[in-house]
Parts: structure tokens; sequence; C-alpha cells
């Protein structure tokens, strides 16, 4: 393998709550080569989102170490953090997350403008072309379907050409014609930037489609298998 | 479905404690509190003057004579109805003191009593001794006691010696406390005490000179009071006299508190409008919080109005608890703040609970709490099941069915009836609620206008994300920036308001006035006196102007042979004596506005020429008939023109003036105000003061700085009233911050995700507050303008200018406010990790 773009070793997440102490992800060691297609399946409750967010780093890990295209993310603050994201990152979730008080266009257009492209609304239109979009870029979230939702979510991760684009259950909300769309795009964005997909799913189809997946269970690497296994 | 279902839903609802309606029970309580603390205070001091009427009197009753003492026959009429009675002399005088060959002069109000004085109450004296012992004097000289504050103002001891009129006393003590001395109203000097028989050689009670005699009467026990006055008016009112009684010990004093209290209930009431603001916006959060509840009861099979029941007895079962937390604060805090408040008003008060300021403030409260919250509960009936999971309430339509429409304009009309009906000033109320509504309608309209200029610049502000961001968060939601706008625009909209008419009063009194207003008022001028004081001030080149009129009082009984109450009401100018002149031409920079003055040496019967705008408000005409009581005579004259007067450089005016023939005979004084250098002030008042005695002279700056004092009060006063409506205002604000919350910390969140750091998103956060702020702040700047500028131009008279540093003031504090509010919520919102947030939203 080359040099891993996303490396953990003995990473581990616990979080307080009013029940005590819970383990959430324990000793997780993991490297993931840039290109490559990592899916995170596992039961409800194995830790697959957390896992997910440890490597974008937006949970706190409690042990161990996370690095990220060579940074050591349990090193960085909360600002630092962001700016890793913006240059690196993309990330979809299964409930969309648009900001609710801006149009489709204005949604995708953001993490341009965060980075400081001049022309971010003009590659924001490009992008919601891509995803077949075009008709809806002045449309708020709470005027669009699911589906739709999916696809701005989509668009602006995809948006900054992320090399690491980190999905969690992108078509856990949608129905299956609507889901199947999602996944092509998605494969799709991967292909056109080159970047490295991690994505959680409990979806047998999304998963053969990835270069390996991990399963978890209780917190831990249950199996590390390639897709075709 | 029956209510009693509803009520089951509701209380089971209400489980969930009352966490969501903290603002709401805050605004309402607030604005309840204020009402009720503002009538609890009025009602206290109407209850202390009725119980201490007796004492602020000086008596059971009171006959009061301008220019003479009573007769023999009306003495003899008290003598016979009184079991005492006491005669008390008042005028303004000049004191004067010979200090280390300094001359110095203080004008005082004189107060001449008899041996009886005080029929009721204490007269408290430093050092500490009789009123009789004290006026006695000593080493042969009449004794005299002094207010401390002219004591300084003249650095006198006591043992010192003065002068009133021609007349040396002796200062005896220092005045602490006049029992009648609140019943007076408004002095323009400091109180001297003398024994009246004292004045027989000071050469100031001569004929025509301006002073009031007032008789006080101790009644019997089973005497009706009412049927005294009676007989006393039909036996002797023709003479002028005025009756009085401890019923109302101390009319004025009674008057100004009700008109106060009722202006200060009225600003309440716009306290209570924002709080209403606030009101509305926790329902619509509260109901959009529910929105799957409803939803799902609906799919239950629930109808709309079991639905709109459950609701209406949540909202009703809080609004009655935010009123009771209202009325428990505004009725205990005067009570608990007795000794404070009573240590600071000079008049006697009775702090307890009164039902009734209570009852009137529970009244506007539940009001207050129908209008605003009806609007919000009727769109529950929109929640369809099948939205259940989609943002149910977006899409509802603008207005609420016509049936509640109507209940809200019966509700608002009953408030505005009502309201009027309290305060009793039905004018004020109308356009208080007309300001308010206006105020509501513009910043409503500017609250549109903001946020479609907010999406228009938002989409204009590309690449500038900070920018953007906070103009699509003011454009995308409308909740929030409606309330902030509505609720903080219309506080400040009120103090705004408050701070230009008291800026363009104090303007008025303190900046324009002493520029177009008189150095002296020379009072109790003799007619043979005339000449030498005219010669002394036409040789001086620092006297610009000199205006001397002669001058009597009287008071104008009838009009066209009815009373003269009857035809005019309580128009002002009937109440008490007026200045009466005579001239045989119009005086100069005079305008007749209709009809014309009398022919020069007119001997024929009397004629008047009166104010031109008092006689409209009044409803003259040329040719009526006046009757005026001066020095106990009848005079009746027709009108014969009317003209301009101008009240507002504090030049001379006269209401009345009358041809000569008709008053020179009577005895009378002059009056002059003389236009001077200020630097020639001093020695203008040292030549004509030792010269005559007898004189008063009234320094106009003087007076100007009391009444200066007496406006900065009434304005502290009213600034508290719009100071609680401010932070009813603030609440509001706070509440639509802490309604945002959640919604800032997930756009925070997801903007986190996106690669943006913490400082950019608090710039963010407080660039749409400061641009709400600043929208409030500039609708309350021109409400303000607009608000002082009516006052000014239609109760005033008065000049307007813009009060910049107040009106700028106002945005600032906008600014500030949202600023304050927001931050303190954006905290939390960024310091939320982003995987908590947005997993939570999973």
């Amino acid at each position: 393998m080359t040099d891993p773009v996303i490396s953990l070793r003995d990473a581990a997440l616990s979080l307080n709550g009013n029940a005590g102490r819970v383990d959430i992800l324990r000793a997780i060691t993991l490297d993931v080569a840039a290109g490559e297609t990592l899916g995170l399946v596992g039961p409800s409750g194995s830790g697959k989102s957390s896992l997910l967010m440890l490597i974008g780093g937006l949970e706190r890990a409690t042990g161990g170490s996370i690095h990220m295209m060579g940074q050591d993310l349990t090193a960085l603050d909360e600002d630092q953090l962001a700016r890793l994201r913006l240059q690196y990152m993309g990330v979809v979730f299964q409930s969309f997350h648009l900001i609710p008080t801006m149009t489709a266009l204005e949604n995708v257009a953001t993490p341009l403008e965060l980075a400081g492209h001049r022309d971010a609304f003009a590659r924001a239109e490009e992008e919601l072309h891509a995803v077949g979009l075009s008709h809806r870029t002045g449309h708020y979230p709470a005027q669009m379907s699911g589906g739709e939702q999916q696809r701005v979510a989509l668009a602006r991760a995809s948006a900054p050409r992320p090399k690491i684009l980190l999905a969690d259950e992108p078509t856990g909300n949608l129905d299956g014609s609507n889901g199947a769309a999602i996944t092509d795009l998605l494969f799709d964005l991967r292909d056109r930037h080159a970047a490295t997909l991690v994505l959680v799913t409990h979806s047998n189809t999304l998963a053969a489609r990835c270069d390996r997946v991990i399963r978890l269970r209780d917190g831990q690497i249950d199996q590390n298998l390639k897709a075709a296994e | 479905m029956s209510l009693r279902l509803a009520a089951r839903l509701a209380r089971r609802e209400l489980r969930g404690g009352i966490r969501g309606f903290r603002i709401f029970l805050a605004c309402l309580a607030l604005g309840v509190a204020a009402i009720a603390a503002v009538g609890t205070v009025r009602a206290s001091i109407e209850a202390g003057l009725e119980q201490e009427g007796a004492a602020l009197l000086g008596g059971d009753a009171e006959l009061d004579f301008t220019y003479r003492f009573a007769t023999p026959e009306e003495r003899a009429w008290m003598r016979d109805n009184a079991s005492d009675v006491s005669e008390i002399v008042d005028f303004r005088s000049m004191a004067v003191a010979e200090r280390d060959g300094q001359t110095e002069r203080g004008l005082t109000q004189v107060k001449s009593v008899d041996d009886a004085y005080p029929l009721v109450g204490a007269v408290g004296l430093s050092p500490d001794m009789t009123l009789e012992a004290a006026l006695a004097g000593k080493n042969g000289r009449p004794g005299a006691v002094m207010d401390q504050l002219l004591i300084d103002r003249m650095a006198l001891n006591v043992g010192d010696e003065f002068a009133l009129g021609t007349q040396q006393y002796i200062l005896m003590a220092a005045l602490l406390a006049e029992p009648d001395g609140a019943a007076g109203g408004f002095g323009l000097g400091p109180r001297t005490i003398v024994a009246t028989q004292s004045l027989a050689q000071s050469g100031l009670l001569a004929p025509g000179s301006l002073y009031s005699s007032k008789y006080r009467l101790l009644l019997p026990p089973d005497v009706d009071i009412s049927a005294l006055e009676d007989q006393a008016k039909a036996r002797f009112e023709n003479s002028g006299l005025r009756w009085s009684d401890a019923r109302n010990g101390a009319p004025g004093v009674a008057e100004f508190v009700d008109r106060l209290g009722a202006f200060l209930v009225l600003v309440g009431l716009s306290g209570l409008a924002v709080g209403g603001v606030g009101v509305s916006a926790a329902v619509r959060a509260y109901l959009a919080g529910k929105t799957s509840v409803i939803a799902t009861l609906r799919t239950l099979g629930a109808d709309r109005a079991t639905l709109f029941q459950t609701y209406f007895i949540q909202v009703g079962a809080l609004s009655l608890f935010g009123i009771a937390i209202g009325l428990v604060l505004g009725g205990a805090i005067p009570v608990l703040l007795a000794p404070l408040i009573e240590s600071r008003l000079p008049i006697p008060a009775v702090f307890t609970l009164y039902p009734a300021p209570l009852m009137e403030a529970a009244i506007y409260g539940v009001l207050t709490a129908l209008i605003f919250t009806l609007w919000p509960l009727a769109r529950i009936g929109e929640v369809r099941a099948a939205t259940l999971f989609r943002d149910a309430l977006s899409g509802a339509k603008l207005l609420p069915p016509f049936r509640y429409l109507a209940i809200i304009a019966l509700g608002l009309a009953t408030l505005i009836v009502l309201a009027g009906w309290f305060s009793g000033t039905w004018r004020l109320t109308l356009w208080t609620a007309g300001g308010i509504a206006a105020a509501l309608l513009i910043l409503s309209v500017a609250a549109g206008a903001v946020r479609w200029c907010a999406r228009r610049g938002g989409r204009a502000l590309r690449n500038r994300p900070v920018f953007r961001w906070a103009l699509s968060a003011i454009g995308g939601t409308g909740e929030g920036a409606v309330s902030v706008v509505l609720s903080l625009g219309l506080g400040l909209s009120v103090l705004a308001t408050v701070g230009q008419i008291d800026g363009n009063l104090r303007n008025a009194i303190s900046g324009q006035l002493p520029e177009v207003a008189p150095s002296y008022f020379f009072v109790d001028i003799q007619k043979d006196q005339m000449e030498g004081y005219a010669a002394r001030l036409e040789d001086d080149p620092s006297v610009r102007r000199v205006e001397s009129a002669p001058m009597l009082r009287g008071v104008i009984t009838g009009i066209n042979g009815q009373p003269a109450r009857d035809i005019a009401g309580d128009h002002w100018v009937l109440q008490g004596d007026r200045g009466v002149t005579y001239s045989d031409q119009p005086p100069n920079n005079t305008r007749i506005t209709d009809g014309a003055w009398w022919p020069q040496d007119y001997t024929g019967p009397p004629q008047v020429s009166f104010a031109a705008e008092e006689a409209q408000e009044m409803g003259l005409k040329l040719g009526d008939m006046l009757t005026i009581n001066i020095l106990g005579r009848d005079i009746t004259a027709t009108i014969s023109s009317f003209r301009e007067v101008d009240f507002s450089t504090a030049g001379i005016g006269f209401i009345l003036s009358m041809n000569p023939a008709a008053l020179s005979g009577a005895p009378h004084t002059f009056i002059s105000t003389v236009y001077a250098a200020p630097e020639a002030e001093a020695a203008i008042l040292r030549d004509l003061s030792t010269r005559y005695p007898n004189i008063t002279a009234i320094r106009v700056r003087d007076a100007i700085d009391r009444v200066a004092d007496l406006m900065a009060g009434l304005a502290a006063a009213t600034s508290y009233g719009a100071a609680a409506t401010l932070l009813t205002g603030f609440l509001v604000l706070i509440g639509a911050a802490a309604a945002g919350e959640g919604a800032r910390t997930y756009e925070a969140a997801i903007l986190k995700t996106l690669g943006a750091s913490r400082g950019r998103i608090l710039r963010s956060f407080a660039l749409r507050s400061a641009i709400l702020g600043a929208a409030a702040g500039a609708v309350a700047l021109v409400a303000g303008i607009a608000g002082g500028w009516a006052v000014s131009a239609y109760v005033m008279d008065t000049s307007f200018t813009v009060i910049w540093p107040s009106a700028l003031s106002i945005i600032i504090g906008g600014v500030c406010a949202t600023l304050l509010a927001s931050l303190a919520f954006a905290m939390r919102s960024l310091s939320a990790r982003p995987a908590h947030i947005l997993r939570a939203k999973e």
C-alpha cells in the first residue's frame, strides 16, 4: 500500500452519559489508501457513524491517534480541523443537513466561498447541473424532496473537489430508485475527482461496490474484507 | 369532541413543564406588573391625599380670595359655621439681607399667618421651637422662619436680620415641615412664614398688590361639607370666592397625580404591546415544536375544534399564571418599596394593596394575551395529518379564518375603550393606540423590507460568506427577524419618542426660551412708582426693551349669563384667576384676528379683547358677554375682538384685555418685563429693589430653571415607564435568541463540517444581530422623530428639532441590545460538537 491518506492507530471513543461511561469505539486500527473506496458496515449501534465522525474530525478521539493527509487530528483544535475539512474533505449525511435558510445554489456555493473561490457560484451551478438540479437552484431545502436534497448535499460535498469523500448512510432516508440514483452519483463523483471514499451503509448493494469493507461490532473491527468476499 | 377532552389533553401537554414559556410568562408578567405598580402608586397617593386632606388643606375647608381680605359679612358667616378659623395670606416678595456691605436678594413665596395657624398638623422648625415663639421674634423685631434652601442661597444664619418690603425681620429658625405645603402647588420661590400683623408697615399688601387670602375652617364633626359648600357658593360666589375642602385637600396635586398616572399607564400599555409580540412569538415557537403532536392527534381523529381548544386552554392557563405573577409583583413592589418612595414624595401616600388598579392591570393583561395569542392559535387548524414530518406551517395561509380576526378586532376595540375609560383621557388614549398601531405597522413593513433586502443582498454578496450567511439567515426565516424588529423596534420607538419630546421641551425651556425671554418680571409696581421705574431703565443703555402693563386678577364666572363652566367646561382659562389688563390701543406685536379694538377714550359699556386660540377652544365668538369677577366685583364685558397672544416667549401675555374706563378706577399695580444684557441684570435689580422695596423681581432664568427641574422629574418618571417597555423588548429579544438557538447550533455544526472557523461563524451571527438591531433602531428613530414632532407641533405648540445624540443612541442601543442577546446564546451554539448536533437530527 502507498502512504495511506487516513490512518488510525488504536483509536477509541468514549462518552460520559447519564448512565455512566460508554465505550463507543475501541482500539480501531485502520489505513485507507488514496483512491480507495472503503465501506463501513455493521449492526445499528456498532459504531460505524462514530468512526466516520472521528475520521472527519467531527468527533474527538478519546484514545489512540488519527492521521489524515499526514496530519494528526488529535493535535488540532476546532478551527484547524475545520480548515483541514475545507481543504481535503467532503461529507454527506443520511439526513442531508442542508442549511434551511439557504437556497440549493447557496448551500453548494458555501464551501467554495469558504475556500475563497471567486467563481464559487458558477462552480456551484455546474455541480448542481451535474447532479441534475439545474432547475432547482433557487429553491430552499424545505421546497425539495428528500432525493433532491441529498443530490444538493452531494453537489455541496463534491464542489471543492475533495480528496476524501465521507458518506454516512447516504441512501438511508431514500426509497429504492432515489437511493440507486444517489449511489450512482456518489461513485461517479469519486471517479471524477479520483477521491478516496469512506461510506457507512446498511445496503449490501452499496457495500458490494466498495474496494474494501470493514464490519464493526460493539465498537471494534470485526472483519476486514475485500468487497468480493 | 368535548371541551373536557381538550382540557384533559391540555393537562397532559402541560406536564412537560413551562420551559418553552419562560419568555411568554416574563413578557406578560412584566407588562402587567408595570401597569399594576403605576396604578398602585397612584392609588396610594390618592388615598394619602384623601386621608390627609385636612392637613394638606390646613383645615376642613378653605375659602380663597384674590387681592383682598374677607369682608365682615364673609367673616361673620365663617365664624357662624366653623368651630375655628385661621387666616393666611400668600404672596411673592423679595427677601433682602445686608451682609458685610453686600446686599443679598432672594425671591420668596411668603405665607403670613395668624395665631390660629396651623389648624391641622404642625410646623417643623430647626432649632426646635413653636411657630408662635418663632414669629414673635426678639429684641422688638418680628420673627420669620424660612426654607433652608433660601437660607443657604442668601447665606443667612439663624439670628440674622432680613427685610420683606420695608419691614425688618429676624430669622428665628429654618422651616423643615409645612403641613399645608403640598397644597399650594407650583411656587417660584422657597417659603418664608411671618405673622400677618407684622406686615402692616411693610408696604407689601397695598391695594392692587398681588396676594391671595385664604381662610381655613375647622368644622364641627356633624357638618355636611357638601351642603356647606353649596351654601357658601350660593351666598358668596359672585364675590370671587373659591372653595376647597378636605375631601380633596390638594386638588392641583391630585389632578397632576391622576394625569401622570394615566399617562404612565398608557406608556405601560405600550410595554404590554411589546410583550404581546413576545407572547405571540413564544406561542408560534411552541406550536411549531408541537407540529408533530398536532399532526399525530389529527391522525388519531382529533378535529380542529378539539385541537384549538386543547392549545387555547394551555395558553390561557399560562396567560393567567403570567398575569398573576405580574399582579403579585406590581402590587407588592410598591408596598415593599413604600419607605423609599414615601421619602421621595412631597405628599402623603398610603401604601397597601388596592384592588382597582390590580383589576385594571389584569384586564389589560387578559386582553393583550387574547389579542396576541389568538392569531398563532388559529393556525392550528391548518396542520394536516399528511404533513406529519414536513415543515407543516411553512405553507400556511397568511391570515387566520375571519372569525378569529373578528375576535381579535373586538378584543382590541375593548382594550382601547377600557384604556380610555380607565385613564379618563380619550384623546391621549387614542393617540397612544394610534401610535402603537402605526409603529407596529411600520415595523412589520420594515421587518418585511429587511427580509426582502436580505434575500436580495444575500444573492448579490457572493464570495463574502460571512455577510451572505447573515443575510440568508435574516431573509430565510421569518419569525426571528420579525420578532426582533417588532419587539425591540417598538420598545426603542417609545424610548426615542420620549427622548425627542424631552429634548425638545428642554431645548424650548432651557435653550431657546432664555434667548427670547426677558431678564426680569417686576410685579406689584404701584402706579405712582411707574414714572421713576421707567426713568431708571430708559437711561440704561444695556436695557433693550421694557414692556409694562397694568395688571389686575379676575375670575371668569359667566358667559352670556350662564355659569362659565357650563359653557366652556374645564378649560384651563377658567381654572383659578387670570391676569387682566387694560389698554386704549392694541399692544405692539399683537395682531387682531377678528373684530376691532375700542376707540381711544372709549367710555361706553365694558369691552374685552380675548386671546384668539383660547377663545376658539372655549367656543367663544364676537359679541359674547363675559362676566369677570375682579376684586369681588362682577364686570360684564362684550367680546369686541380676538387677538393672537404668544405665551411661548415668556413675555407679557394677557388672555383678557379690557378698555381702560372699565378698570382703571380699580386699585391695581403694574407688571413689567425688562430685556437687558445679562451683565447689567444685577445692577438693575439692586437699584430698583433698593428704591422700591415693595416691588418683587422674578428673575426669568431662575423661573425657567425651576420649570426645567420640574420637567426633568416628569421626564424621569416617563423614562422609567419607557424603560419598562424597553426591558420587555429586551426580554422578547432574548426569547427570540433562545428560540433560534437550536437553529443556530445546527447551522454552526453544518458550517463547521463544511470548513468554517468559529470566528467566521461568530462574525456572521454578530452581523445578523447587528443588522436586525440597526433596522429596529432605524425604524425607532423615524417613529421617535415623527412622534416627537407630532407632540411638539400639536400638543406643546413648540418648534421641533431632532435631538441627534438621543436619536443616535437609540440606534446604537438597538444594535448593542441585539448583539448582547444574540451573542450570549451564540457561544453555546459555537461550542457544540458538530457530530452530536448532526447525529441528533438523524
